[in-house]
């Protein structure tokens, strides 16, 4: 693995099978699932709002399969968790875990 | 001529002595007559220099602790009885499939099932064979006499590391409980003989146990010493993982069979006697070889001129040699304590028929007697 | 830099087999970052497992490692363990693999003592084998071998484990991978046999029947029937037989680990100590 520079958080769409559950402890609203047709199930995991991650890890901590990954608390200065990620947290949530307008 | 030294003991004890000998560091069984006497006398020897006996929970168990003994890179013994071969079948499988040396004393009684623990038979003939499911092939020896019980087991050892599979010892109960003076050779002589498994010395990211020439066994490297691969009874590649990839799955079996089929001349070993002016061949094996020597010398001395071919090595049999006797003999009897289990084999190698069989399976020896009264009868 | 896990896996073999979502990828993960935690060398480390998905397990991982047969996981570990007591031996097995067919190799590991730790992934089903029903599935689930619902009572590895004498005991769900790795650590760094269960979901073999057929259903049911044994201590008797608690259960540091018991084997035969007898022992019966 080979972490790219000043990135709060990235993934590996190798190794990703579009459980949804990195998306699903997301506090933020950094994640969501974009349609991909050639994934197996139909989707991707993609990094939305990189801006508004805060470095809690629950995201690669909830991951079965290597494929999401967070900087070190001591390399990157993350973002506050903010209202207005909050909500886009949850209607993500409330969209199946897809990309809002998508 | 290599020096001998004599030994009062049961041919029981006398595998668990040679397993030492032969640098047996562990040992995983389970209590079953008639064979228990090795778990008893190896869990004695074992911990005085330095190795590991344990009695485990079951059959299976025991099989299973020593295949994982023998997977770190130890010599491992495990002993039983038809039964526990019935239960440990699936892992003697997957020391198959996965090449790992084992030897497995087998103390026949009788079967099917229970059957009559206390009394002799050798029905497990056929189980030796293809004791699991699948392709491969087995070793097996079958000790004739007390010295055997010895001298084959060390045997089984250095083949087991030779060809990295499991080796069968068929005693049976007679000669396991016999109680004797045996000859053998002495300590320094079994050590000197010890072939130890073959072991990749190169760099770990060079080595790929499983990729070796079409006739040879795997090269597994001990665990704990710098070259991590992976056991599986699953058909696998090169490095020991799962693979479903067709040619490497054809070659794996074909490999199997092939590391013994194509060094048969390493394995066999046989006993004639008498054979040289002989009209009438008698076959056995195991002890049942004890009351056909028995009877050929009496045969004789009433001008019968009687010979035995006894196979040492069970499996792979010894074909060639039986086909050439079977040209040479008309009167041929196969002599077994079961109801004919080798005299198939017997009459494939040969490609006949007509062989005459005494078999016996009430638990009962063979008394010399009993053969002198077969011979006469059919021929 | 994030967690290198990469340093511990066969990355060639990625990504796993296992379906999207499962569990054993999050217990896999954790059981990575506690054995870096631990800063053992990986030559000094077998993994052993067993038949089912969780067999799967030893293959990714880049240490010595076994595929066994099923249920026999902790016979084959016994062996490797008490031939080279120095080193760390892990097994890994399915509830099926560890409570049914195997039972009785984990209850006579738990029995021993031996310094070894057991990873019982226990995700209610057999799940390799398409839904049937195994010791763990609760009554009424559907299965595919009981479709009228399933009557077969369940039982609790973890009470089985205690009560056969294993010396650590813990219970933790994949939601909570930071209280499994501390628990996973915890075991591993134990000395004698040490018994985890890491609830995990199979939301595809036995959620898409039973009315989860995400993985977040499948775990957010699993939140439901546990709770930290904390919690579930101040349950009435009643209360609690619908829970299961996690955490740690039992951490008994004193108890006699075989492989050393064994050591005084050797000495007894070597000459170097008198025989054992039931006054070297706290436990009499």
């Amino acid at each position: 693995m080979k972490a790219p520079e000043n990135t709060p958080v990235w993934t590996n769409e190798a190794n990703c099978k579009a459980c949804d559950l990195c998306v699903s402890v997301c506090p933020a609203g950094v994640l969501a699932m974009r349609y991909e047709p050639h994934s197996v199930l139909g989707s991707m995991i993609t990094i939305i709002a990189p801006e508004d991650c805060i470095g809690c890890n629950e995201c690669e901590l909830a991951c079965p399969d290597f494929a999401i990954y967070v900087a070190d608390k001591k390399e990157y200065k993350f973002a506050k968790l903010s209202d207005q990620a909050k909500e886009r947290a949850k209607k993500i949530a409330e969209n199946d875990y897809m990309m809002l307008g998508a | 001529m290599s020096k001998k030294r004599e030994v009062i003991a049961s041919g029981n004890d006398l595998a668990a002595m040679a397993a030492v000998d032969a640098g047996c560091m562990f040992f995983g069984g389970y209590p079953i007559t008639p064979s228990s006497e090795v778990m008893h006398t190896i869990s004695d020897l074992l911990p005085k220099v330095g190795g590991v006996a344990i009695q485990m929970e079951d059959e299976i168990g025991g099989v299973a602790a020593a295949i994982g003994a023998s997977m770190s890179g130890v010599r491992s013994l495990t002993a039983t009885s038809g039964p526990g071969i019935s239960l440990k079948a699936e892992n003697l499988g997957l020391a198959q499939m996965a090449e790992v040396p084992l030897v497995v004393v087998n103390v026949m009684r009788g079967g099917p099932s229970t059957g009559l623990p206390t009394r002799v038979s050798q029905g497990d003939v056929a189980q030796a064979k293809n004791p699991s499911h699948g392709d491969y092939k087995s070793i097996t020896l079958c000790a004739g006499n007390l010295a055997e019980c010895y001298t084959e087991t060390v045997r089984a050892f250095n083949l087991a590391d030779r060809f990295m599979q499991p080796v069968f010892v068929l005693l049976d109960e007679t000669i396991g409980h016999m109680h004797a003076k045996a000859e053998l050779p002495t300590v320094e002589e079994v050590k000197a003989s010890i072939k130890p498994r073959r072991k990749f010395e190169g760099d770990p990211k060079d080595y790929h146990p499983y990729e070796v020439p079409q006739d040879e066994p795997a090269i597994l490297n001990p665990m704990f010493q710098g070259y991590r691969y992976h056991f599986t009874g699953l058909h696998h590649d090169r490095d020991g993982f799962p693979t479903e990839e067709k040619e490497t799955c054809r070659k794996l079996i074909d490999r199997l069979f092939r590391k013994v089929d194509e060094h048969r001349d390493e394995i066999e070993l046989n006993e004639e006697y008498l054979l040289d002016d002989a009209d009438i061949l008698l076959i056995g094996y195991g002890s049942a070889s004890l009351a056909i020597r028995e009877a050929i010398d009496r045969l004789r001395e009433q001008g019968i001129k009687a010979g035995m071919f006894r196979p040492i090595t069970l499996w792979p049999s010894p074909e060639e040699r039986l086909f050439e006797l079977g040209q040479k003999f008309d009167k041929v009897l196969s002599i077994e304590l079961n109801q004919g289990q080798y005299l198939e084999e017997i009459q494939r190698a040969m490609g006949r028929k007509d062989i005459q069989k005494l078999t016996k399976t009430n638990g009962r020896p063979f008394s010399p007697q009993d053969i002198i009264d077969k011979v006469k009868e059919v021929f | 830099m994030a967690f290198n896990y990469d340093e511990y896996l066969r990355t060639e073999k990625m990504p796993t087999l296992w379906c999207w979502g499962c569990g054993d990828g999050v217990i896999l993960k954790a059981f990575i970052r506690a054995v870096d935690k631990l800063g053992w060398n990986k030559d000094d480390v077998c993994v052993v497992s067993g038949i089912g998905c969780s067999g799967r397990f030893s293959s990714y991982v880049d240490f010595n490692t076994v595929h066994t047969t099923h249920g026999r996981t902790v016979a084959f570990a016994t062996g490797i363990k008490l031939a080279n007591p120095d080193k760390h031996v892990i097994c890994v097995a399915g509830d099926g693999d560890a409570l049914a067919i195997g039972g009785n190799h984990t209850i006579h590991g738990c029995r021993r003592n031996i310094d070894m730790t057991l990873i019982v992934i226990q995700n209610f089903i057999y799940g390799l084998t398409n839904s049937q029903t195994s010791p763990t599935t609760p009554r009424g689930f559907w299965t595919v071998s009981q479709k009228a619902g399933n009557i077969d009572p369940t039982f609790d590895g973890c009470k089985l484990a205690e009560a056969a004498g294993a010396s650590f005991v813990a219970r933790e769900n994949v939601s909570e991978p930071r209280k499994l790795e501390k628990v996973l650590y915890k075991a591993l760094a134990h000395k004698g046999f040490s018994y985890v269960e890491a609830m995990s979901n199979c939301h595809i073999n036995l959620g898409r029947k039973n009315k989860m057929a995400s993985a977040i259903e499948n775990l957010d049911w699993i939140d439901s029937i546990t709770m930290p044994k904390k919690k579930w201590d101040a349950l009435s008797e009643e209360e609690k037989i619908n829970y299961l608690p996690t955490g740690v259960l039992k951490e008994d540091t004193e108890a006699e680990e075989y492989c050393d018991m064994y050591e005084e084997v050797k000495k007894v035969h070597q000459g170097l100590r008198p025989k054992i007898t039931p006054d070297d022992f706290k436990k009499k019966i």
